[in-house]
């Protein structure tokens, strides 16, 4: 019973990260097209625009930050595995559960301070300091949703390693770690 | 309060302990120096963290990462990168290790590109890892080729690092950007020199690509031919908009982007698959590299506010050796800072500290600033930390671990460590092509 | 002895520019005035925090103290910019001290600095801005279409002139001059050209200063400064007076210094403007009064102070 509600848990955190990782995805082409617009603009037409040095800038941070959950989730995040990768499956998950747990506490305190940050921009009214002057509280909000987002993935891949130090076996089915597929 | 050498201390042993745990690295370097910081100076150093975080995603210069590495998700993907190759192992012809020499001439190119070793490292590694996996060769080869050949970025005009160098030590840019050259060949020339005769005396590490049984008709010669040139002429048009002045540097990697696309259309590659799954795998890549950066940030932020800096700069005072030793116990302190912090604040903290001392001992200050950049370019490629190393794990598929990273380094960093030494003893690579190329 | 206080002072400059030194020496002040109750610790470019991130630190008390350049804080607190001085604004010494210590400037940014949680201690006064171009500029005109790297309120200054403003990183200034993406750049002052490079690929300054003088305070965190006792106090703000000056006479040598290294490199100047140049410069700058005092009340209330002199 127990089970079945932590595994749903996890399962469900699995699709959001996902989805948001795809979704971030798309942010890519948008990124690339700013920044030649703005040489575009700037060079063909002879007037440099105002919005895309910043714009590019935001993009840039949510492609950055939304997308570390999916990393976690697809076991991409650079480690040294040298020990790691000649150890047993059941030590690695003792492993897991110390470096997740750090990685954990760490997000919970950028995720403090977004939300921190966020508050205070929309109090003083925060903006880039750029002639546009963009508003910098979405920024703020969005890194509280990544760290959010980071710390789900990495309290699911806590339990499902404890599940393993205990059991010896996964919790989920299948671990979803299709990383890279060769290129057409 | 706590020592700032005991505190580096216990910093460098926590590194090395959730290192072995096989932790993420960004994430731990983070963990432990909120943990630490906590202890050592409560929970108003986590203010560091938002000051971090806009220094690292507000930056205009980092943003060339995200541009190179799509650019280079694009072309791998759609065997515009595959094309480049072919063609340019055509040209050389049947030489064993060719390929990995043709990927050492275009990491020079795209060193020529990109001013930071993130973007440097992760495009080679995007367009030309695969293939020389892919065609037998030692993976220790192909991925040392990659690591030695994407930080020529820095080396290679232009460069972040040596402007940041000139900068604050009141030097001509101009200057190093033209000292550097004669090392930057040099380097080349070993690099290339080092894949022929270590494939010459370990055939096995670069196998020749079998001969068809039928021959290539001059017409599939002539199509493999006309698709290299034109993607080796997206390589010139890139490096192109920032010679005429189109774009910056950075902006640079945008120019690629869209030459890549319009190139796939071409080739009628073009898919929206294709590119969705290039988005993907960029928008991965960039994140896995910006969450080390910030995390390594935060930790090396930490680790200044406490005095870390203060530390060198006394150790460096009155030291009273012969003024070669001073050099190279300099060049030594950056090979260790190289350990804990990025290309950039090396740059910012040491370039002040050292220069002054080099010059009062009688040294030429942009010999000495390209002695530093190619050390910068040893240390973040030396274990167990470095950035170029992480940089490299992430663009590497799934089956290459950290060990072989490691591994495939070491001759690389003897080449350049050699580099280092020689340029060291003759002062004159660096200084007599601007002397002869600028006056006063 | 250990010290009572800890301070960490950081500031915008690299670590062994000049104007790095006279921080260092505005924390050795402290330190010996009060006896080596307070100990400080210098921060230099890069080490903790960078330039632009020094006023959010000393907000939260990461910082103790800090040196800011309000342009980079303009986001934050618009009422910097108008501070630092609008685009056109008096370069006068004697008319600045004025303008803060009796026009009643100084109240008005002490409650601005204050309601963020920062103490607003003496202001000091650096050398101006100016703008350097890869081609003379022979009349106002020429200016029309130019793209010139001006962030925030500079960049609007020339807009008013007909350039194009670009926004660009500060390292990759020299390469795009060099290259030609961009035709000038203004430089936090004549020390900023020089060290960055530009004389090298880029030989015309223009002669009118941007902003005339720029002034920037020393900002210190309110709970940080509130756990001092009144001697202490004291002794700070003393230590900053001391510090004005220096930065006054020593920026006035370091400007002419740079300007003289410059025009040995080859610096020249573009043609002395005409008067109905300087008119339109003027012009391009007081138009900006009226847009930054609409933006926030702080700015109001200071440029009121302005338009007051003025009549
Ligand atoms: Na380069
Ligand atoms: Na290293």
């Amino acid at each position: 019973m127990i089970m079945t509600a932590i595994r749903r848990y996890c399962l469900g955190v699995h699709a959001l990260v996902a989805f948001i990782g795809n979704s971030v995805s798309y942010l890519m082409p948008v990124l690339a097209f700013v920044v030649a617009f703005e040489v575009f603009s700037r060079y063909i037409l002879d007037s440099p625009t105002i919005w895309a040095y910043d714009t590019s800038l935001f993009i840039f941070g949510y492609i950055a930050a939304l997308g570390g959950a999916y990393a976690q989730q697809q076991r991409a995040h650079i480690n040294v595995d040298i020990l790691y990768n000649k150890v047993s499956a059941r030590t690695k998950s003792i492993f897991n559960l110390f470096s997740f747990a750090l990685a954990m506490f760490f997000m919970v305190i950028v995720c403090k301070m977004s939300i921190g940050k966020f508050e205070e921009a929309l109090e003083f009214n925060y903006r880039r300091q750029s002639e546009w002057a963009p508003h910098v509280h979405h920024y703020w909000l969005m890194m509280a949703i990544a760290s959010v987002l980071l710390i789900l993935q990495l309290s699911s891949d806590w339990i499902d390693s404890l599940y393993q130090a205990i059991t010896g076996k996964p919790l989920l089915p299948t671990a979803p770690t299709e990383q890279e597929e060769t290129a057409p | 309060m706590i020592s700032i050498e005991l505190l580096t201390g216990i910093l460098f042993a926590c590194i090395i302990a959730s290192f072995a745990l096989g932790a993420p690295v960004g994430l731990a370097l983070g963990g432990i120096a909120m943990g630490i910081g906590y202890m050592t100076w409560g929970d108003a150093l986590f203010n560091v963290i938002p000051t971090t975080l806009e220094s690292t995603h507000f930056s205009f210069i980092l943003l060339a990462i995200p541009l190179y590495i799509y650019m280079g998700q694009l072309l791998t993907r759609s065997g515009i990168g595959d094309a480049m190759f072919s063609a340019s192992q055509m040209l050389i012809g049947r030489v064993r290790g060719s390929l990995a020499i043709s990927v050492i001439v275009v990491c020079s190119m795209i060193g020529a590109m990109v001013g930071i070793i993130g973007a440097g490292i992760m495009t080679s590694g995007s367009i030309a890892l695969r293939p020389m996996l892919e065609r037998g060769y030692d993976k220790r080869l192909a991925l040392g080729v990659i690591m030695a050949g994407g930080g020529l970025g820095i080396l290679i005009p232009p460069s972040i690092p040596m402007i940041m160098f000139a900068s604050s030590t009141q030097n001509s840019v101009g200057r190093m950007f033209i000292g550097a050259l004669i090392p930057a060949l040099i380097t080349i020339v070993l690099l290339i020199a080092y894949v022929v005769i270590s494939c010459k005396l370990n055939p096995k590490r670069a196998p020749m690509d079998v001969v068809p049984e039928v021959l290539p008709t001059p017409k599939e010669k002539f199509l493999t031919a006309r698709d290299g040139l034109l993607s080796l002429l997206l390589i010139v048009a890139v490096l192109g908009s920032i010679i005429m002045g189109i774009a910056t540097p950075t902006e640079s990697g945008a120019i690629g982007v869209v030459g890549a696309i319009v190139l796939a259309i071409f080739f009628k590659r073009f898919k929206p698959r294709m590119v969705q799954k290039a988005g993907m795998q960029a928008a991965l890549l960039v994140s896995v590299a910006m969450w080390i950066i910030v995390g390594a940030s935060v930790f090396s932020n930490f680790h200044l506010l406490m005095g870390v800096q203060n530390m060198v700069a006394g150790f460096t005072q009155d030291l009273g050796l012969p003024p070669i030793v001073v050099i190279m116990l300099f060049q030594l302190i950056m090979l260790l800072l190289g350990f804990i912090i990025d290309e950039f604040i090396i740059v910012l903290m040491c370039a002040p500290i050292f220069t002054p001392i080099a010059v009062s001992l009688g040294y030429d200050p942009i010999w000495f600033g390209i002695l530093m950049i190619l050390n910068i370019e040893i240390a973040v490629q030396t274990p167990p930390y470095g950035f170029a190393l992480f940089y490299l794990k992430g663009i590497a598929p799934p089956g290459i671990t950290m060990l072989d990273i490691y591994k495939s380094i070491l001759p690389f960093v003897l080449l350049k460590l050699f580099v280092l030494v020689i340029v060291m003893m003759f002062p004159e690579l660096v200084t007599w092509l601007p002397n002869q190329l600028m006056d006063g | 002895h250990a010290a009572d206080y800890n301070w960490r002072f950081a500031n915008l400059y690299s670590r062994g520019s000049a104007f790095g030194a006279v921080y260092e020496d505005l924390a050795k002040n402290i330190e010996t005035m009060s006896d080596g109750r307070i100990k400080v610790q210098v921060l230099y470019d890069g080490e903790g925090v960078g330039s632009s991130g020094i006023f959010g630190a000393v907000k939260t008390g990461l910082i103790t103290m800090g040196a800011t350049f309000q342009s980079l804080n303009a986001g934050e607190l618009p009422a910097g910019l108008v501070e630092i001085g609008l685009p056109g604004g008096t370069s006068d010494v004697g008319e600045l001290t004025t303008l803060f210590q009796q026009k009643g400037w100084a109240p008005i940014l002490k409650k601005a600095y204050g309601e963020q949680g920062l103490v607003w201690l003496d202001p000091y006064i650096q050398p101006a801005v100016y703008v350097i171009t890869k081609e003379p500029i022979n009349s106002i005109e020429d200016f029309e279409g130019l793209k010139i790297r001006a962030p925030g309120a500079y960049g609007k200054f020339l807009r008013n002139l007909g350039a194009s403003p670009v926004s660009l990183a500060w390292s990759e200034i020299y390469t795009s001059l060099s290259t030609g993406v961009i035709d000038g750049s203004i430089g936090s002052n004549m020390i900023d050209h020089r060290d960055g490079n530009h004389v090298e690929v880029a030989k015309y300054m223009y002669p009118l200063p941007l902003a005339g003088a720029q002034v920037l305070p020393i900002i210190v965190n309110q709970s940080a400064w509130n756990k001092l006792p009144a001697d202490l106090k004291a002794i700070v703000k003393a230590a900053t007076t001391v510090h004005a000056q220096e930065q006054m006479t020593k920026s006035k040598l370091w400007e002419s210094e740079a300007v003289a290294d410059m025009e040995a490199k080859g610096l020249q100047w573009s043609p002395e403007p005409s008067a109905a140049d300087k008119a339109a410069w003027k012009d391009a700058g007081s138009k900006l009064w009226d847009e930054y005092a609409a933006a926030d009340k702080y700015s109001k209330e200071l440029i009121d102070v302005l338009r007051k002199e003025q009549k």
